[in-house]
């Protein structure tokens, strides 16, 4: 997007009043999709956002600035905007820069320029929505949308290291909403990655929706939650988001550096039953959270975070890493060139373990089996989070049987990952389709796990019959 | 930016459209100034000044729709972008309620949305400011040893919207805030707090010694925090907490839910749902507000439109496609793709926070919750809290851990309190309120 010269000038001038470290963020990102409603498609949108953000690094200090204007003259003023941080803290003279265009093996198709005829994405939304329509006589109304996202990102940072990443991205999801004597119920189904719409032709739009109609469809007939402390049995794959939540977040180095995390300081400290392990990983093959190289041009990998229940290290960016005197982990991540990096998740999982989701289920006398989770939050200091479950369902005497809605669990990290007392050995990656919000930021992410129980922790739902 | 030189850039692109084969056409142009101080400790963490801007634009054609953003205004890529739009259309079925609006204007007054001391206000001031609030906050109580930071920023901004049908509008705002969050610890227990005020005007801020000391007192008196027992009490919303459940009551009034029966409200225009002190309004005309503006994202006049009057639902909230769908007339809430809130507030009561807690015998007083998904299809509210217990009309122990949940047909029903001190911080904003019974699961 930028020559070469014009990154070294920018960075020179970011640099000016001296500094640490500067770095140009260069993006274009190019969106495209179609929304259906009521049976019909009811509109396509297109989008391209370009620009160019300049940050200058001086101790634990950064000074920002982004333009959406490509001229040079907006440029330099931005660089400029940016050096104004050394002058209001203490920074070193910075000495010559020398760029290199650096070649990271890709993770993802690098050919695709554009999107594929309209009638592909479209033809997939149509396809879902009969489904869904078609899956129950109470289904009364299917939204969708499709959209391929092509981002490029090239990065010039005051080390000498120029980066270009080319990232798609595809996303399909299907909300449906049942409805039946005056109750209501509703479900929804995403999932894509980082590859083409062709992804679709095996992963089908039909199985999809088929799982939104039914989610809604199970919860149209559900009864309110219980309410109160209980065992709880965490599905494969999408139960990932308690890991997540729980655990992940707490694990960002920009917490830790600044001890604002209850888990600062303590890595080799046992901070879970030991039959947790968990790790966060920028590398798998066509998930959401993989990068090639992450928003500071390091490449994406993969980290022990947890391993069988000792803290083994944290998610660091560039800015934490230098001031904890570690390397950086390719966890740099930024929602668009308008904002600083942050420490943040790629694709976070647990591995599997040794029981059969069965004898997990069998061995739970009275609990709720959180198939999936709408999402979750969590607050960083003192560890406690929520988890909206979106399909659950009650444990009884070792049987699973009625499903029960709108369930949202609260508890606190440390003191669930303690009582973890079996791990299925049916590991699996989610469905594509989470989203992590940090700081007002957006990113894609990943998360992935077996069946899990937690011995105790408290459902927050409505039921009368409380213990 | 000069004001019409925003207006020419959105006209020329609606003439752009036109040329290249829309039957009609909307462009939005925005450009914003950005300033963000973010002091920890002793230190300026962080410092971020950046100018950005974009076209946003809505083309039809024969009741078929697209949309197209851009931040690149160069002719060819504009020209491009719109091109892609226009194809879109033909695979978009065709609509009777796409279009542009049937009505637009300004709305006509002056609404006092900018502040001159905000657009002067020199760097170092502010730098001075976000270091003051830290400095304050860290000295308000021997156990706040750390922060995530005290934030000052503030924004200039000039929206300019031009249509097909001829109409061209303009208006420029302002808005500051200051904000921190420090951390207190005791016994190797770490605790956070978060309070912060915003206004388009820098008088309407509220000062850095009253903002560092409720975010100190949020963050001390939580030590001891237990699990209450899981009951059925009643509910004290603290105002930034009623807020959030505001905004979940937005969503079930938008008409863009309603239409597609993710709304519990659905069908219930006439009926008294809530008790008889819940009015809710929403007006984009008040005067200095960060909610308000003379024309919404489609060009249609801002105004004040009865939600709630005296716990019955009045009205739902329309732009002009939802409008003509749902056989109503445009509310002027459009964002220019979506509807949005203007200034959406539940009518403050009387007597204050700590008269509504002196005045319940048993229940929780709620000051913080996480978690966000509430089934507005079914009207369905369930978070993680913190708060206090309330015994015998006093904060009698600091309560975590838990949630509230209930039905928001049952919680309206059962609004019991509400008290004065609403504050306009934001679009969405409400007073304290009590409801009179709620699911705690907690023990």
């Amino acid at each position: 997007m930028l020559d070469h010269d014009t990154l070294t000038r920018l960075l020179e001038r970011a640099l000016r009043y001296g500094g640490d470290y500067a770095d140009v963020f260069c993006e274009r990102r190019r969106m495209y999709g179609f929304r259906l409603q009521d049976g019909h498609i009811h509109d396509g949108a297109t989008s391209v956002t370009q620009g160019v953000g300049i940050r200058v690094v001086t101790g634990e200090s950064a000074g920002y600035a982004y333009s959406d204007d490509l001229s040079l003259d907006a440029l330099l003023r931005a660089a400029e905007a940016a050096s104004l941080i050394a002058r209001n803290a203490p920074a070193r003279a910075f000495g010559s820069i020398d760029l290199r265009r650096e070649d990271v093996p890709p993770l993802y198709d690098q050919s695709r320029a554009d999107h594929a005829p309209a009638a592909r994405y479209v033809d997939l939304l149509e396809r879902a929505d009969r489904t869904a329509r078609g899956y129950d006589s109470r289904i009364v109304a299917v939204n969708a949308n499709v959209s391929d996202e092509l981002q490029d990102v090239w990065i010039a940072t005051s080390d000498g290291r120029f980066v270009h990443d080319h990232r798609p991205m595809v996303t399909l999801g299907v909300h449906a909403v049942a409805s039946a004597r005056g109750e209501r119920g509703s479900g929804y189904a995403g999932d894509g990655g980082r590859t083409s719409i062709s992804y679709f032709d095996d992963h089908r739009p039909e199985a999809l929706a088929a799982d939104a109609a039914r989610i809604a469809a199970t919860n149209l007939d559900a009864e309110a939650a219980p309410a109160g402390e209980m065992e709880i049995v965490v599905g494969s794959g999408g139960g990932g988001v308690l890991l997540h939540e729980a655990v992940g977040h707490g694990l960002e180095s920009d917490f830790n550096r600044r001890g604002t995390s209850l888990y600062s300081g303590r890595v080799g400290e046992r901070v879970a039953s030991e039959l947790v392990t968990i790790y966060d990983d920028g590398n798998l093959p066509e998930e959401r959270g993989s990068i090639t190289v992450d928003d500071e041009g390091v490449p994406g990998q993969h980290k022990v975070l947890v391993e069988r229940g000792v803290l083994r290290g944290y998610m660091q960016d560039s800015l934490n890493a230098r001031l904890m005197g570690v390397a950086p982990t390719g966890s740099g991540r930024r929602q668009s060139y308008r904002f600083l990096p942050q420490p943040r998740m790629c694709n976070t999982y647990m591995p599997a373990g040794e029981s059969t989701p069965e004898e997990i289920i069998a061995s739970t006398t009275r609990g709720l089996y959180a198939k999936s989770f709408a999402g979750g939050q969590v607050e960083i200091s003192k560890g406690d989070f929520v988890f909206m479950v979106a399909e659950g369902y009650l444990i009884e005497n070792g049987k699973v049987t009625a499903p029960v809605k709108n369930a949202t669990i609260v508890g606190n990290g440390p003191d669930a990952m303690t009582k973890v007392v079996a791990v299925g050995n049916d590991a699996r990656l989610a469905r594509r389709h989470y989203t992590c919000g940090k700081g007002g930021q957006n990113v894609p992410v990943g998360v992935g796990m077996p069946t899990v129980k937690i011995a105790s922790i408290t459902v927050g739902g409505t039921a009368d019959d409380q213990q | 930016m000069i004001n019409n030189d925003a207006i020419e850039i959105a006209a020329r692109a609606v003439d752009l459209a036109l040329e290249l084969g829309a039957r009609s056409a909307e462009a939005s142009f925005s450009v914003t100034q950005r300033f963000h101080v973010e002091a920890r400790d002793t230190t300026v963490s962080k410092l971020e000044r950046s100018t950005g801007s974009g076209v946003h634009l809505r083309l039809w054609h024969d009741g078929h729709r697209s949309s197209v953003v851009s931040t690149d205004l160069q002719p060819e890529a504009l020209r491009s972008a719109i091109v892609r739009g226009l194809d879109q259309l033909q695979y978009v079925a065709q609509d009777p309620y796409a279009g542009l609006p049937d009505e637009s204007g300004a709305y006509h007054g002056d609404l006092a949305l900018v502040d001159p001391s905000i657009t002067v206000r020199d760097d170092a001031d502010k730098v001075a400011d976000a270091l003051a609030l830290e400095r304050a906050v860290r000295a308000a109580d021997p156990r706040i040893v750390n922060s995530s930071g005290s934030h000052y920023s503030d924004a200039s901004s000039s929206i300019a919207l031009a249509n097909s049908n001829g109409f061209r509008g303009m208006y420029s705002t302002t808005s500051a805030s200051r904000s921190t969050v420090p951390l207190a610890q005791e016994d190797g227990a770490k605790r956070t707090a978060h309070y912060g005020t915003a206004g388009r005007f820098l008088r309407d801020l509220e000062g850095n010694a009253h903002v560092a000391a409720v975010a100190a007192q949020r963050a001390v008196e939580m030590f001891g925090a237990r699990k209450p027992p899981t009951m059925r009490a009643a509910v004290i919303f603290e105002r930034d907490v009623a807020a959030a459940l505001l905004s979940d009551i937005f969503a079930a009034v938008a008409a863009s839910n309603v239409a597609v029966g993710n709304s519990w409200l659905a069908d219930r225009i006439g009926e008294r749902v809530g008790s008889k002190l819940v009015t809710i309004v929403d007006d984009g005309a008040l005067s200095g507000r960060l909610g308000s503006a003379p024309f919404d994202g489609e060009g249609v006049a801002t105004r004040r439109t009865q939600v709630f009057e005296a716990g019955v639902l009045r009205s739902f909230l329309y732009d002009t496609y939802y409008a003509r769908k749902l056989g109503a007339r445009t509310t002027g809430n459009s964002t220019g793709g979506g509807i949005g809130a203007n200034n959406f507030y539940l009518e403050p009561g009387s007597g204050s926070l700590a008269e509504l807690i002196a005045a319940t015998s048993r229940g929780v007083l709620v000051l913080d919750t996480i978690g966000f998904a509430t089934e507005h299809a079914t009207g369905t509210y369930s978070r993680g809290a913190r708060g206090f217990m309330i015994e015998n009309g006093e904060l009698a122990y600091p309560i975590d851990e838990f949630t509230v949940a209930g039905n928001f047909p049952d919680v309206l029903a059962a609004v019991d309190a509400v008290a004065s001190d609403l504050r306009f911080d934001g679009s969405t904003v409400s007073p304290s309120f009590r409801v009179a019974e709620m699911t705690i699961s907690g023990n």
